[in-house]
């Protein structure tokens, strides 16, 4: 079967489990034999948008030229995981739109399970009045109407997360699926293991 | 009102625990409730219903637990034995998730929604995928390839988790056997307090296998009260008690308590060579005997009216469907069925002049669904006691032997369900699925073959 181009868009508050899960998918996704890119917020940031601050004019450039390089990965069959805070709705909207395979995966968190986490003390300082600008304390966010997947990571392991996305991608046909009936249960020295085991115990 | 009638009127429940208690009798459950050894166990089956079930035929743990798993007979499920045949080939394979064509409980309620645990069921390898975490059965080479999500499998390492006790060692002596069943229960039981819990989960299904095990290679010993095996089995049997105790004084209003084995238990009289038989009747004839152990089905020889694989399952020679095969379809093939069902039910023991088999089943009498061609076309059903293998060649055409000393039963397999009045009496493994969807409320599959109890 061949690839088909997908960008799965983690959205979420800051330590919501974006980069978590889209790091686990990708390990799933390679798993199965996919090409897959990850383009993190963090990681674009001292590239390819470093040139950028954290304003409104500027989040929405930053999101702009991830969108740019998304559209350019999936329409040649990668599947692109973008993990990025991205805020707002209609930001969302055109890298969706633009985009075309485009499938939103919304981690969701409690903002107390959040400020109880901080993984990066990141929501201290925001709270301390110390980072301007910070998504959920000192600027809004926009959750979204109608995400493919929605997480619940104070709820959810992130194993029972990525379950839901994978089983939503196989849906729409952007992984195959993880067991292949034709494929070979055992190796010969596999076999032969459980063979001698069943042997022991009466079966063959 | 009665209890069921107050029980009734509670908040509905959704979630579910289930244990597995492979091959423990119905009959035997109620006799260490009636002589004081299962309190927890007789305290618990006066808040629910405990009853007898059957199981299917065959009635080893790969058909009956491909059977509960699927909520459908095995001629849908196509999981006939631990052991089956490619008819074009001869080639021998051990059935695994890989050959199991229906959905399975987990499957159908991960697409609820629902979370699901699900460790240890036989035919669980390779680990399909679900909205959670699956641990493969016995027949999974190693615990690194026995998990979805893999993620999970340091985990289980951390908890000690073993996949099966190593039943050569058991082999070896009692003392060891008792050593590896206990020790594998220790694993089971740590696995599944653990999982109940630190995850997240709505259907919680842990299968512990070493009941079976401590069957197989005690049963005899306790029946016969030995001095020292059989309080030994009885200590084996207060810890699933305890287990199940502790469980059940873990759970909400919410959860629902079910427990189940798949099969029941007995002495060994015999092992029942079929194929001797065969070869005795002139239905089989080998290549060259004895035959090349590496040879497998290949040392059949074309000439050969049937063989049968374990247990008692008899198949023959069809032109067109078996490699080789030459007794035609229609008239030839039903006469010849006819006569080796026939000649089974005749079979005696020679010692005791007791009949091995109580019933010669034509495969379509307990089958029906896509993967029947696949099944055997004789299924022979043998009285307690009497177990029938799947050895192509043995001198003898029985044998009593010290190590394996249980054998499963068809008619004493059990389940437990807690809070529910079951007035059904007669039911199979088979309803299993459709009971524990209904107790969660989630939809039944109309492909089902089984009823729901509740």
């Amino acid at each position: 079967m061949e690839q088909k181009g997908v960008t799965v868009w983690f959205t979420g508050l800051s330590g919501a489990g974006k980069t978590a899960l889209a790091l686990r998918l990708e390990e799933e996704m390679r798993q199965r034999g996919l090409k897959v890119e990850r383009l993190d917020g963090d990681i674009v940031r001292q590239g390819l948008t470093r040139d950028l601050g954290f304003s409104k004019e500027d989040r929405d450039k930053n999101i702009e030229r991830v969108t740019f390089v998304a559209k350019l990965l999936t329409r040649n069959g990668v599947a692109v995981l973008c993990s990025f805070i991205s805020p707002y709705r209609a930001v969302r909207a055109h890298s969706r739109q633009e985009i075309g395979n485009f499938v939103e995966v919304y981690c969701h968190a409690t903002l107390e399970t959040l400020i109880g986490r901080d993984v990066k003390g990141l929501y201290k300082r925001a709270l301390a009045g110390e980072i301007p600008n910070f998504t959920g304390v000192s600027d809004p966010y926009e959750a979204p109407e109608n995400p493919e997947v929605m997480i619940d990571s104070g709820q959810e392991t992130i194993e029972g997360s990525l379950a839901k996305i994978v089983h939503k991608l196989e849906e729409l046909g952007y992984m195959p699926p993880a067991a292949e009936e034709e494929l070979p249960s055992y190796t010969p020295e596999e076999e032969a293991a459980i063979e001698a085991r069943l042997a022991a115990l009466g079966y063959l | 009102m009665g209890l069921f009638g107050k029980l009734r009127g509670k908040k509905k429940e959704r979630r579910v625990v289930f244990i597995g208690l492979d091959g423990t009798p119905y009959t035997f459950m109620q006799r260490l409730i009636a002589s004081g050894r299962a309190p927890n166990a007789a305290r618990l089956a006066g808040q629910g219903s405990l009853l007898r079930m059957e199981s299917v035929w065959p009635w080893v743990s790969s058909a009956a637990w491909s059977t509960m798993m699927t909520g459908v007979n095995p001629g849908k499920h196509g999981i006939f034995g631990f052991v089956d045949r490619d008819p074009a080939t001869y080639k021998q394979f051990i059935p695994t998730s890989r050959h199991m064509k229906a959905r399975t409980l987990w499957e159908v309620l991960s697409d609820a929604g629902k979370r699901v645990i699900v460790v240890n069921v036989p035919v669980t390898y390779p680990p399909r995928q679900v909205n959670g975490i699956l641990v493969g059965c016995f027949l999974s080479p190693s615990l690194d390839k026995a998990v979805y999500p893999q993620s999970y499998v340091p985990t289980l390492k951390s908890l000690g988790y073993i996949i099966d006790a190593d039943p050569w060692k058991a082999r070896e002596s009692k003392d060891l056997a008792l050593q590896e069943v206990n020790a594998a229960l220790d694993a089971r039981i740590r696995t599944l307090f653990h999982l109940f819990d630190h995850e997240a989960w709505d259907y919680l299904h842990v299968h512990v296998m070493e009941t079976d095990r401590l069957h197989h290679f005690l049963w005899q010993q306790m029946e016969e009260e030995h001095p020292i095996y059989a309080p030994a089995f009885y200590d084996f049997y207060r810890r699933i008690d305890d287990m199940l105790g502790r469980l059940a004084g873990k759970l909400g209003d919410d959860t629902t308590l079910v427990w189940m084995s798949d099969h029941g238990f007995c002495t060994v009289k015999k092992e029942v060579y079929a194929n001797r038989w065969l070869m005795d009747r002139g239905w089989l004839k080998l290549r060259s005997v004895p035959p090349d152990p590496k040879a497998g089905l290949d040392a059949i020889d074309p000439a050969s009216a049937a063989y049968s694989l374990d247990p008692g399952r008899v198949f023959i020679r069809v032109k067109g469907r078996e490699r080789d095969g030459w007794v035609a379809p229609g008239a030839e093939y039903e006469a010849l069925r006819d006569e080796i069902a026939a000649a089974a039910l005749e079979l005696r023991d020679p010692d005791s002049g007791e009949r091995f088999f109580q019933a010669a089943f034509r495969r379509e009498e307990l089958y029906h669904g896509p993967c029947l061609e696949q099944a055997a076309d004789l299924i022979l059903a043998p009285y307690d006691g009497y177990d029938p293998k799947g050895p192509l060649y043995k001198e003898t055409l029985t044998f009593k032997g010290d190590e394996l000393v249980g054998a499963h039963t068809y008619d004493d397999a059990m389940l437990y369900v807690a809070g529910k009045e079951i007035p059904q009496t007669r039911f199979s493994v088979v309803d299993v699925m459709p009971t524990v969807l209904s107790l969660m409320d989630v939809a039944c599959p109309p492909e089902l073959d089984g009823q729901s109890l509740v």
